[in-house]
């Protein structure tokens, strides 16, 4: 078996600390931008992050099919493996990703925190699955409101995972005000503990760093992601 | 019949079982005029419906295997190839999948997307197949052709869209609004034969005019000149119809319409749409091989005058003889004229030229590319390509999976046997998952396929129509062996001790392949073994695959590289050196890591959301892998992968553990490596039957 940890090339690996591959359980990161830049990758790229680092994921989403979700996560791994020259591993690692990934849809209706909750418990009971990452892919269209999201963090804080979701901004929307996340994420940032934003530029996609450990991040590190994959272009960075 | 090519179109017509397909290519073959009195499956009149052609089908009211048969719409004909509702029967669906050029998807209007449906949708796109959606049975109590639409889009992921609304539904279901002319259309008469058209309900009318907005909007995106008209408001029927076609045949649209072929209503209108939106022969790219240009890939032009290629995609044993299924893709084929079989190189003249009608059939002189016709008096097997004069072309060979169960079959008296043999030959070459060996131990003859059921059906078949009366062991799961790393060998047979002698050396090495496939390269340098000699190791290396040292089951997935050796000017021979590499793998085999494989099921369990719990549990205890969850209005889908020996008595204990209430389909997924514990149990079985085999 490969050293999985090396495979990694998810935007997550730039918030690990404490020895945790991530922001840590009970913590809430957000992946920002506007409509069809990626969010849906990015986030399939910090599963598969998760699972490289030997978490359990729970991919929850709406309207997708299993079958794609997972096509979307096997590109991500199949790209990390062409990257590292690692391709012969692809079979081992994709039925080692199947089992501790599980991926639940809703079919024509939309989140809501009991039913989430309702999911973690039948997996635990059922299966002993209890995950340590869980990705919610077009929050977007959801109504989850800063009270649902405050009791959605409660949840993984009780089962020790962390959450991931996605946000979408405007273009011609209000700007983010100097300290604050951009909105509409402005009317929960309380409850965000560390936020990416992804900015398409020059046919490249630019990945900002806004908040890291519940603090707005000043210093921008101003991080390139391929546009192809939303994966680290390792060794480069954009000129600020 | 019209010969214009693009009038043509083969179709299927695909579904979950008790959909209503049957009722439903009943009803069209009695719109078409080919048929003059309706049946149903099951019918009380004991007739049955026309397709389902085989007694075992009408006794157990589904369809087993494929009936091909045309009919005349609108000026077009159409080859509709009626595909088989069960999933253990997955060959015959894919055999339709690849001669046909669209496809019927039928849904029920009450239990929706299926979880067969799902899988026959998912072979539909592996063939990349056009299809139309058509929601039957609006009629009965439940009926909601909205939330099957939805379904479609959420659960298959197909960009669905509404082409009719319902007028009245349930027991008041009377007739559909066109959404695209905006009319609405009654059916009449005691078959629903006379069709009449009226305005649109008025109670319906707010609701039509936003579904055809939502139609505009879906349908405009695959024609600008329809967007630009539709902001006009100058839409036209004719410039939908060409932008809902052009989606179809992308892949990227799915109009739905609805119905009830039971009451007789919707069929017409739905058989509007075969003609306008599924592809003609000629707008489907067809892709073969050229075997005398070492396989290199051809496009077929469904050309009349070009070279003759057609492809066998069906046997059927008829009162005249065998009767073959052939798509014709380019030429024509003539009745009197020679073809060529391509596997065989046989020249074959061409009796008699058929049309099916289920049954019933209808000599005709010839046939040109994009028909589907039968042959009497061919031999073949299912999947040969027959050419004019020409290039050797071959049909890209069609995706057969692997047998995965296995059963043996005791004749009870010798004229059984007789009719067995006969039985099985015949299966054989229709269907290639189907197989048959002689196990050279045991001298039982053993038959293998895709599933529980698929055997059954083959086992009640040799009863029925060969008067064989069998009797058959425990299912058998077929594991596979592979090696997990490169293994060396250097290997001399020598004996020559008096008379004449062997003497062969081979030195190389065994490795995992890269494709899986059994692969033997040629390193020598030097001649230092003959050139002569080199099949013979070959021959020996392959030899060796067909009963790998573990357990006994074929090994799969092995590189011979052959780097050194060496021979004799008198002793060497291809018997030394076949036996030399035989016995070079066995040294090799041992080192190079070998494990256990077993075939993998691809399993969705479907039930209500009270039993989800109770079915992530059934799919735990049986080693599966949950892949994933779904949960639609109070209904969940499960998918998991699991391993084949663990399903047997599956379909007994979901039953129970959900009061009858959740269903499952499986259909075979990969092998893989199976667990220490199962491996040490089976090396155990293996080990304690051949010292029982020992003793004895």
């Amino acid at each position: 078996m490969t050293d999985l940890i090396s495979l990694r090339r998810s935007p997550r690996t730039l918030l690990e600390r404490d020895g945790h591959p991530g922001p840590g359980p009970g913590k809430l990161g957000l992946v920002m931008a506007r409509a069809g830049v990626g969010k849906t990758a990015v986030l399939t790229s910090i599963g598969v992050d998760a699972l490289l680092s030997g978490q359990k994921v729970l991919h929850i989403s709406i309207e997708r099919t299993i079958d794609k979700v997972r096509e979307w996560y096997d590109e991500k791994l199949v790209e990390m493996l062409k990257h590292n020259k690692k391709l012969e591993h692809l079979s081992v690692l994709q039925l080692a990703m199947e089992r501790n990934r599980h991926i639940h849809t809703f079919v024509g209706q939309s989140f809501s925190v009991d039913r989430i909750r309702h999911t973690i418990e039948l997996l635990g009971d059922a299966m002993e699955f209890v995950p340590a990452v869980i990705i919610l892919d077009r929050t977007e269209y959801t109504e989850l409101n800063p009270s649902s999201i405050a009791d959605l963090k409660e949840v993984a804080a009780e089962i020790g995972a962390e959450i991931w979701m996605a946000c979408r901004t405007h273009r011609d929307g209000p700007q983010a005000e100097p300290g604050h996340l951009p909105p509409p994420a402005d009317s929960f940032e309380d409850l965000v503990d560390a936020a990416f934003s992804l900015v398409p530029q020059d046919a490249k996609i630019r990945l900002h760093v806004i908040k890291d450990q519940d603090q707005m991040v000043g210093k921008d590190l101003n991080i390139l992601l391929d546009p192809q994959t939303l994966l680290l272009v390792t060794g480069v960075t954009a000129k600020k | 019949m019209s010969s214009d090519i693009s009038k043509i179109r083969n179709i299927g017509i695909s579904a979950h079982i008790d959909s209503g397909k049957t009722t439903l290519t009943e009803r069209i073959l009695f719109y078409t005029q080919r048929i003059h009195a309706i049946h149903d499956v099951k019918g009380k009149d004991g007739v049955g419906a026309t397709m389902d052609h085989m007694e075992l089908e009408r006794e157990r009211g589904i369809t087993i295997t494929s009936a091909a048969t045309h009919v005349e719409w609108n000026d077009h004909h159409i080859n509709i190839i009626d595909t088989p509702g069960h999933v253990d029967f997955t060959i015959e669906v894919e055999r339709s999948l690849q001669v046909l050029d669209g496809a019927v998807l039928v849904l029920c209007a009450v239990a929706g997307v299926q979880s067969q449906s799902i899988t026959v949708d998912r072979q539909m796109k592996r063939y990349k197949v056009p299809r139309i959606a058509f929601v039957n049975k609006c009629d009965r109590s439940g009926a909601n052709p909205e939330r099957v639409t939805n379904a479609l889009s959420d659960k298959l992921g197909h960009n669905a869209v509404l082409l009719q609304l319902p007028i009245g539904l349930e027991a008041d279901f009377d007739g559909v609004v066109d959404l695209v002319e905006m009319r609405a259309i009654y059916f009449r008469g005691d078959n629903g034969e006379q069709i009449e058209i009226g305005e649109i309900p008025a109670e319906l009318r707010d609701e039509a005019d936003e579904r055809h907005a939502e139609l505009l909007d879906a349908a405009s995106m695959f024609s600008d000149e329809l967007m630009e008209a539709a902001l006009e408001d100058a839409a036209t029927p004719e410039l939908i119809h060409e932008a809902v076609r052009a989606g179809v045949l992308s892949l990227e649209l799915t109009p739905v319409f609805i119905g009830s072929a039971y009451k007789n209503k919707g069929v017409q209108p739905l058989m509007d749409a075969v003609t306008r939106y599924l592809p003609s022969p000629l707008d489907v790219p067809i892709e073969a091989i050229d075997l005398d240009q070492d396989g290199a890939a051809v496009e077929l032009q469904p050309d009349p005058d070009a070279q003759t290629v057609a492809y066998a995609f069906k046997l059927d044993e008829g009162r005249y003889g065998q009767l073959t299924f052939l798509r014709i893709y380019q030429g024509t084929l003539r009745k009197g004229d020679t073809v060529i079989q391509t596997r065989t190189r046989k020249k074959i003249k061409i009796g008699r030229v058929v049309r099916m009608h289920a049954d019933k059939m209808e000599d005709i002189e010839a046939a040109t590319a994009g028909d589907i016709v039968g042959l009497f008096g061919i031999d073949c097997h299912t999947g040969d390509t027959f050419t004019g004069i020409g290039p050797r072309i071959n049909m890209t060979s069609m995706y057969v999976p692997d047998p995965v169960i296995s059963l043996s079959v005791h004749p009870v008296d010798s004229k059984a046997q007789d009719n067995m043999s006969k039985a099985l030959s015949r299966f054989t070459k229709e269907d290639p998952t189907f197989q048959v060996r002689l196990d050279a131990e045991s001298n039982e003859t053993i038959i293998s396929g895709m599933g529980e059921l698929h055997l059954d059906v083959y086992v009640e078949r040799m009863k029925r129509e060969y008067s064989a009366e069998v009797e058959t062991g425990a299912p058998q799961v077929a594991y596979r062996e592979a090696i997990s790393r490169r293994a060396d060998f250097d290997y001399l047979h020598k004996k020559q001790t008096g008379g004449s002698g062997q003497y062969a050396k081979v030195v190389g090495y065994i490795e995992p392949s890269d494709e899986g496939e059994y692969e033997f390269v040629d390193e020598i340098r030097g001649g230092r073994i003959p050139t002569e000699y080199i099949p013979a190791c070959d021959k020996g290396f392959r030899a060796s695959l067909d009963k790998g040292a573990l357990i006994g089951f074929p090994v799969v997935g092995v590189k011979a590289v052959l780097t050194d050796g060496n021979s004799h000017a008198v002793d060497s021979s291809d018997m030394a050196f076949m036996t030399a590499s035989r016995m070079a793998f066995r040294e090799a085999y041992k080192k190079a890591k070998p494990r256990i494989l077993e075939p993998v099921m691809r399993v969705s369990v479907e039930g209500p959301g009270e039993f989800q719990g109770t079915i992530y549990k059934s799919l735990m205890q049986r080693r599966g892998t949950v892949l994933g969850s779904t949960e639609d209005a109070g209904f969940a889908r499960v998918d998991a992968d699991v391993p084949l020996a663990e399903m047997f008595g599956y379909s007994t204990d979901l039953r129970s553990g959900t009061q009858g209430k959740a269903e499952f389909t499986m259909e075979f997924s990969k092998y893989a490596p199976a667990p220490a514990e199962v491996s040490e149990e089976l090396l155990t079985k293996y080990k304690s039957n051949i010292s029982d085999e020992e003793d004895a």
